[in-house]
Protein backbone atom coordinates (compact mmCIF):
# COMPACT_ATOMS: atom_id res chain seq x y z
CA UNK A 1 0.00 0.00 0.00
CA UNK A 2 1.26 3.43 -0.78
CA UNK A 3 2.35 5.51 2.13
CA UNK A 4 -1.25 7.43 2.98
CA UNK A 5 -1.61 10.07 5.52
CA UNK A 6 -3.77 9.52 8.75
CA UNK A 7 -6.45 11.56 7.41
CA UNK A 8 -7.04 9.25 4.81
CA UNK A 9 -6.91 6.36 6.33
CA UNK A 10 -9.50 7.75 8.54
CA UNK A 11 -11.59 8.49 5.77
CA UNK A 12 -11.72 4.77 4.74
CA UNK A 13 -12.79 3.60 8.09
CA UNK A 14 -15.22 6.36 8.53
CA UNK A 15 -16.74 5.65 5.01
CA UNK A 16 -17.39 1.93 5.87
CA UNK A 17 -18.79 2.83 9.30
CA UNK A 18 -21.78 4.99 7.73
CA UNK A 19 -22.40 2.17 5.36
CA UNK A 20 -23.13 -0.37 8.64
CA UNK A 21 -24.82 3.13 10.09
CA UNK A 22 -27.08 2.95 7.06
CA UNK A 23 -27.59 -0.57 6.77
CA UNK A 24 -28.61 -1.26 10.82
CA UNK A 25 -31.09 1.82 10.12
CA UNK A 26 -32.58 0.09 7.06
CA UNK A 27 -32.98 -3.36 8.58
CA UNK A 28 -34.40 -1.64 11.78
CA UNK A 29 -37.28 -0.02 9.53
CA UNK A 30 -37.97 -2.80 7.44
CA UNK A 31 -37.86 -5.27 10.62
CA UNK A 32 -35.23 -7.28 9.00
CA UNK A 33 -33.39 -7.32 12.27
CA UNK A 34 -34.52 -8.25 15.99
CA UNK A 35 -35.00 -4.99 16.99
CA UNK A 36 -33.00 -5.27 20.60
CA UNK A 37 -30.40 -6.35 18.52
CA UNK A 38 -30.06 -3.67 15.63
CA UNK A 39 -30.92 -1.12 18.43
CA UNK A 40 -27.59 -2.01 19.80
CA UNK A 41 -25.27 -2.00 17.22
CA UNK A 42 -26.88 0.89 15.36
CA UNK A 43 -25.64 2.57 18.57
CA UNK A 44 -22.44 1.01 18.62
CA UNK A 45 -21.61 2.25 14.81
CA UNK A 46 -23.00 5.38 15.34
CA UNK A 47 -20.73 5.65 18.34
CA UNK A 48 -17.85 4.70 15.73
CA UNK A 49 -18.62 7.37 13.11
CA UNK A 50 -18.91 10.20 15.77
CA UNK A 51 -14.90 9.21 17.09
CA UNK A 52 -14.46 9.07 13.61
CA UNK A 53 -15.82 12.13 12.68
CA UNK A 54 -14.54 13.86 15.83
CA UNK A 55 -11.16 12.73 14.91
CA UNK A 56 -10.86 13.72 11.09
CA UNK A 57 -12.35 17.66 11.94
CA UNK A 58 -10.69 19.63 10.05
CA UNK A 59 -8.85 16.79 8.03
CA UNK A 60 -10.12 15.22 4.57
CA UNK A 61 -12.17 15.29 2.02
CA UNK A 62 -16.00 15.00 3.20
CA UNK A 63 -17.15 11.21 2.76
CA UNK A 64 -20.73 11.00 0.80
CA UNK A 65 -22.56 7.54 1.12
CA UNK A 66 -24.24 5.95 -1.79
CA UNK A 67 -27.50 3.17 -0.98
CA UNK A 68 -25.98 -0.23 -1.88
CA UNK A 69 -28.03 -2.24 -4.48
CA UNK A 70 -26.83 -5.34 -2.12
CA UNK A 71 -28.13 -3.38 0.77
CA UNK A 72 -31.90 -3.64 -1.09
CA UNK A 73 -31.60 -7.08 -1.73
CA UNK A 74 -30.36 -7.91 2.09
CA UNK A 75 -33.59 -6.00 3.07
CA UNK A 76 -36.04 -9.00 1.94
CA UNK A 77 -35.85 -10.86 5.08
CA UNK A 78 -33.58 -11.75 8.31
CA UNK A 79 -31.49 -14.18 7.05
CA UNK A 80 -30.37 -12.33 3.56
CA UNK A 81 -30.07 -9.01 6.36
CA UNK A 82 -27.79 -11.48 8.71
CA UNK A 83 -25.47 -12.60 6.24
CA UNK A 84 -25.25 -9.31 4.44
CA UNK A 85 -24.25 -7.62 8.00
CA UNK A 86 -21.77 -10.67 9.11
CA UNK A 87 -20.00 -9.79 5.78
CA UNK A 88 -19.94 -6.09 5.71
CA UNK A 89 -18.39 -6.34 9.88
CA UNK A 90 -16.32 -8.98 8.81
CA UNK A 91 -14.61 -6.45 6.24
CA UNK A 92 -14.36 -3.75 8.53
CA UNK A 93 -12.74 -5.47 10.77
CA UNK A 94 -10.36 -6.42 7.87
CA UNK A 95 -10.00 -3.20 7.11
CA UNK A 96 -8.81 -2.15 10.54
CA UNK A 97 -6.53 -4.74 11.07
CA UNK A 98 -4.78 -3.92 8.01
CA UNK A 99 -5.32 0.10 8.80
CA UNK A 100 -5.20 1.19 12.06
CA UNK A 101 -0.88 -0.13 12.09
CA UNK A 102 -0.20 2.07 9.33
CA UNK A 103 -1.90 4.89 11.44
CA UNK A 104 1.26 7.14 12.24
CA UNK A 105 -0.42 9.04 15.50
CA UNK A 106 0.07 6.19 17.91
CA UNK A 107 -2.21 7.80 20.01
CA UNK A 108 -5.11 6.52 17.42
CA UNK A 109 -4.16 3.58 17.48
CA UNK A 110 -5.67 2.32 20.63
CA UNK A 111 -8.99 3.74 20.18
CA UNK A 112 -9.14 2.72 16.89
CA UNK A 113 -8.27 -1.22 17.71
CA UNK A 114 -11.17 -0.91 20.36
CA UNK A 115 -13.36 0.09 17.35
CA UNK A 116 -12.52 -2.70 15.61
CA UNK A 117 -12.64 -5.38 18.43
CA UNK A 118 -16.17 -4.10 18.91
CA UNK A 119 -17.13 -4.32 15.22
CA UNK A 120 -15.13 -7.88 15.70
CA UNK A 121 -17.77 -9.01 18.61
CA UNK A 122 -20.81 -7.40 16.23
CA UNK A 123 -19.92 -10.64 13.94
CA UNK A 124 -20.88 -12.70 16.71
CA UNK A 125 -23.82 -10.91 17.65
CA UNK A 126 -24.65 -12.02 14.36
CA UNK A 127 -23.67 -15.67 13.82
CA UNK A 128 -25.45 -16.14 16.81
CA UNK A 129 -28.59 -14.42 15.82
CA UNK A 130 -28.75 -16.69 13.36
CA UNK A 131 -28.41 -19.57 15.36
CA UNK A 132 -25.08 -20.20 13.96
CA UNK A 133 -23.14 -22.97 16.53
CA UNK A 134 -19.73 -21.84 15.76
CA UNK A 135 -19.32 -18.60 16.74
CA UNK A 136 -15.31 -18.22 16.89
CA UNK A 137 -13.58 -17.47 13.54
CA UNK B 1 -10.50 10.14 20.47
CA UNK B 2 -11.11 8.67 23.89
CA UNK B 3 -13.02 5.31 24.28
CA UNK B 4 -14.44 4.76 27.84
CA UNK B 5 -13.11 2.00 30.04
CA UNK B 6 -16.24 0.33 32.00
CA UNK B 7 -15.65 -0.70 35.66
CA UNK B 8 -16.13 -3.69 34.59
CA UNK B 9 -13.69 -3.69 32.11
CA UNK B 10 -11.75 -1.96 34.69
CA UNK B 11 -12.21 -4.54 37.33
CA UNK B 12 -12.81 -7.54 35.58
CA UNK B 13 -9.23 -8.67 34.35
CA UNK B 14 -8.01 -8.93 37.68
CA UNK B 15 -8.19 -12.32 38.46
CA UNK B 16 -6.58 -13.21 34.84
CA UNK B 17 -4.31 -10.65 35.46
CA UNK B 18 -3.02 -12.16 39.01
CA UNK B 19 -2.63 -15.15 37.37
CA UNK B 20 -1.04 -14.58 34.03
CA UNK B 21 1.87 -12.56 35.75
CA UNK B 22 2.54 -15.49 37.93
CA UNK B 23 2.20 -18.06 35.10
CA UNK B 24 4.07 -16.42 32.34
CA UNK B 25 3.83 -12.87 31.97
CA UNK B 26 6.68 -12.67 34.02
CA UNK B 27 8.82 -14.79 32.03
CA UNK B 28 12.03 -12.74 31.12
CA UNK B 29 12.65 -11.62 27.57
CA UNK B 30 14.80 -13.25 24.84
CA UNK B 31 18.09 -12.30 26.06
CA UNK B 32 20.24 -13.03 23.07
CA UNK B 33 20.22 -11.78 19.54
CA UNK B 34 18.21 -8.99 18.25
CA UNK B 35 18.85 -5.36 19.60
CA UNK B 36 16.81 -2.97 22.01
CA UNK B 37 13.41 -1.20 20.84
CA UNK B 38 13.19 -4.33 18.17
CA UNK B 39 10.10 -5.25 20.14
CA UNK B 40 11.42 -8.56 20.48
CA UNK B 41 10.47 -7.87 24.75
CA UNK B 42 6.78 -7.35 23.80
CA UNK B 43 6.69 -10.01 21.65
CA UNK B 44 8.28 -12.73 24.51
CA UNK B 45 5.43 -11.17 26.51
CA UNK B 46 2.58 -11.60 24.59
CA UNK B 47 3.97 -15.15 23.45
CA UNK B 48 3.94 -15.66 27.55
CA UNK B 49 0.70 -14.73 27.91
CA UNK B 50 -0.06 -16.88 24.70
CA UNK B 51 0.74 -19.78 26.54
CA UNK B 52 -0.68 -18.99 29.40
CA UNK B 53 -4.36 -18.34 28.13
CA UNK B 54 -3.64 -22.27 26.33
CA UNK B 55 -2.98 -24.36 29.43
CA UNK B 56 -5.56 -21.60 31.32
CA UNK B 57 -8.47 -23.17 28.50
CA UNK B 58 -7.16 -26.40 29.07
CA UNK B 59 -8.21 -26.54 32.66
CA UNK B 60 -11.61 -24.77 31.05
CA UNK B 61 -11.98 -27.50 29.25
CA UNK B 62 -12.26 -29.91 32.43
CA UNK B 63 -15.24 -28.70 33.64
CA UNK B 64 -17.27 -27.67 30.05
CA UNK B 65 -19.14 -29.63 28.11
CA UNK B 66 -21.42 -29.36 25.14
CA UNK B 67 -21.53 -25.92 22.54
CA UNK B 68 -19.52 -24.18 25.24
CA UNK B 69 -16.86 -26.86 25.22
CA UNK B 70 -16.63 -27.08 21.18
CA UNK B 71 -16.43 -23.16 21.33
CA UNK B 72 -13.42 -23.17 23.97
CA UNK B 73 -11.55 -25.95 22.35
CA UNK B 74 -12.01 -23.98 19.10
CA UNK B 75 -10.59 -20.55 20.78
CA UNK B 76 -7.83 -22.77 22.48
CA UNK B 77 -6.80 -24.36 19.23
CA UNK B 78 -6.00 -20.50 17.66
CA UNK B 79 -4.14 -19.24 20.77
CA UNK B 80 -2.01 -22.14 19.87
CA UNK B 81 -1.62 -21.12 16.72
CA UNK B 82 -1.03 -17.62 17.88
CA UNK B 83 1.74 -18.92 20.04
CA UNK B 84 3.67 -20.57 17.01
CA UNK B 85 3.16 -17.56 15.03
CA UNK B 86 4.88 -15.04 18.03
CA UNK B 87 7.85 -17.50 18.44
CA UNK B 88 8.38 -17.62 14.78
CA UNK B 89 8.56 -13.61 14.54
CA UNK B 90 10.71 -13.75 17.58
CA UNK B 91 13.13 -16.15 15.58
CA UNK B 92 12.72 -14.34 12.21
CA UNK B 93 13.80 -11.62 14.04
CA UNK B 94 17.20 -13.70 15.13
CA UNK B 95 16.16 -14.16 18.79
CA UNK B 96 15.15 -17.11 20.77
CA UNK B 97 11.38 -17.93 22.01
CA UNK B 98 11.18 -17.98 26.00
CA UNK B 99 11.31 -21.51 26.85
CA UNK B 100 7.49 -21.14 28.57
CA UNK B 101 6.43 -23.39 31.70
CA UNK B 102 4.93 -26.44 32.33
CA UNK B 103 1.06 -27.63 32.30
CA UNK B 104 1.53 -28.36 36.31
CA UNK B 105 3.43 -24.89 36.76
CA UNK B 106 0.66 -23.07 35.13
CA UNK B 107 -1.90 -24.97 36.18
CA UNK B 108 -0.75 -24.30 40.50
CA UNK B 109 -1.70 -20.80 39.53
CA UNK B 110 -4.97 -21.21 38.29
CA UNK B 111 -8.25 -20.44 40.15
CA UNK B 112 -9.94 -23.88 41.20
CA UNK B 113 -12.62 -23.65 38.23
CA UNK B 114 -15.74 -26.04 39.86
CA UNK B 115 -18.47 -25.37 37.27
CA UNK B 116 -18.77 -24.05 33.81
CA UNK B 117 -19.44 -20.78 34.98
CA UNK B 118 -16.31 -20.22 36.92
CA UNK B 119 -14.59 -21.35 33.62
CA UNK B 120 -16.35 -18.99 31.04
CA UNK B 121 -15.89 -16.05 33.49
CA UNK B 122 -12.12 -16.60 33.43
CA UNK B 123 -12.48 -17.36 30.10
CA UNK B 124 -13.54 -14.05 29.30
CA UNK B 125 -11.20 -12.61 32.49
CA UNK B 126 -7.97 -13.93 30.17
CA UNK B 127 -9.41 -12.45 26.78
CA UNK B 128 -10.25 -8.85 28.17
CA UNK B 129 -6.31 -9.21 29.50
CA UNK B 130 -5.29 -10.33 25.72
CA UNK B 131 -7.51 -7.65 24.15
CA UNK B 132 -5.80 -5.11 26.34
CA UNK B 133 -2.34 -6.39 25.25
CA UNK B 134 -2.92 -6.68 21.66
CA UNK B 135 -3.99 -2.88 21.75
CA UNK B 136 -1.40 -1.79 23.53
CA UNK B 137 0.82 -3.66 21.23
CA UNK B 138 -0.25 -2.37 18.00
CA UNK B 139 0.87 1.25 20.08
CA UNK B 140 3.58 0.48 20.69
CA UNK B 141 5.67 -1.96 18.24
CA UNK B 142 8.24 0.01 16.52
CA UNK B 143 8.03 -1.80 12.91
CA UNK B 144 4.69 -2.14 11.06
CA UNK B 145 4.93 -5.60 10.50
CA UNK B 146 4.98 -6.31 14.08
CA UNK B 147 1.63 -3.98 14.72
CA UNK B 148 0.07 -5.77 11.77
CA UNK B 149 1.02 -9.11 13.11
CA UNK B 150 -0.28 -7.69 16.65
CA UNK B 151 -4.09 -6.15 14.79
CA UNK B 152 -4.71 -9.39 13.21
CA UNK B 153 -4.43 -11.47 16.18
CA UNK B 154 -6.26 -8.71 18.26
CA UNK B 155 -8.89 -8.84 15.94
CA UNK B 156 -9.06 -12.56 16.69
CA UNK B 157 -8.90 -12.12 20.76
CA UNK B 158 -11.58 -9.97 20.10
CA UNK B 159 -14.35 -12.38 18.62
CA UNK B 160 -12.97 -15.14 21.68
CA UNK B 161 -13.93 -12.55 24.06
CA UNK B 162 -17.42 -11.80 22.42
CA UNK B 163 -17.55 -15.38 22.06
CA UNK B 164 -17.14 -16.52 25.47
CA UNK B 165 -19.93 -13.58 26.73
CA UNK B 166 -22.38 -14.87 24.04
CA UNK B 167 -21.86 -18.21 25.80
CA UNK B 168 -22.52 -16.93 29.06
CA UNK B 169 -25.57 -15.01 28.09
CA UNK B 170 -24.01 -11.77 28.00
CA UNK B 171 -24.24 -9.22 25.07
CA UNK B 172 -21.11 -9.70 22.57
CA UNK B 173 -19.83 -6.18 23.16
CA UNK B 174 -20.46 -4.22 26.60
CA UNK B 175 -19.76 -0.80 24.34
CA UNK B 176 -19.06 0.92 21.74
CA UNK B 177 -15.54 0.35 22.41
CA UNK B 178 -13.74 -2.85 23.72
CA UNK B 179 -10.75 -1.76 25.07
CA UNK B 180 -9.73 -4.85 26.85
CA UNK B 181 -8.82 -4.63 30.83
CA UNK B 182 -5.36 -5.48 32.32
Amino acid sequence: MADRSDAELLTDLLTRERRLVSAYEAALRRDVIEASLGETLLAHERAHVAALERTLAGRGDPVASVPSPELTAALRDRRSFALYAKRLEDEIVGLYADRVPRIRDPKLRQPLGSIMTCDAAHVVALKDSMGSRFLVN
Amino acid sequence: MAPYVTRREALGGAAAALVLASCGGGDPPPSTGPRPGSGIALLGSLLALERASFAAYGACLDVLSGQARQQVHAIRAQERGHASRLAAVIEELGGTPPPGRSRAEYQRTFPQLRTPEDALRFAEDLEERQVRAYLEAVTEFPALELRLEAAGICADEGNHLATVRVLQGLPPAQGPFVTGAL
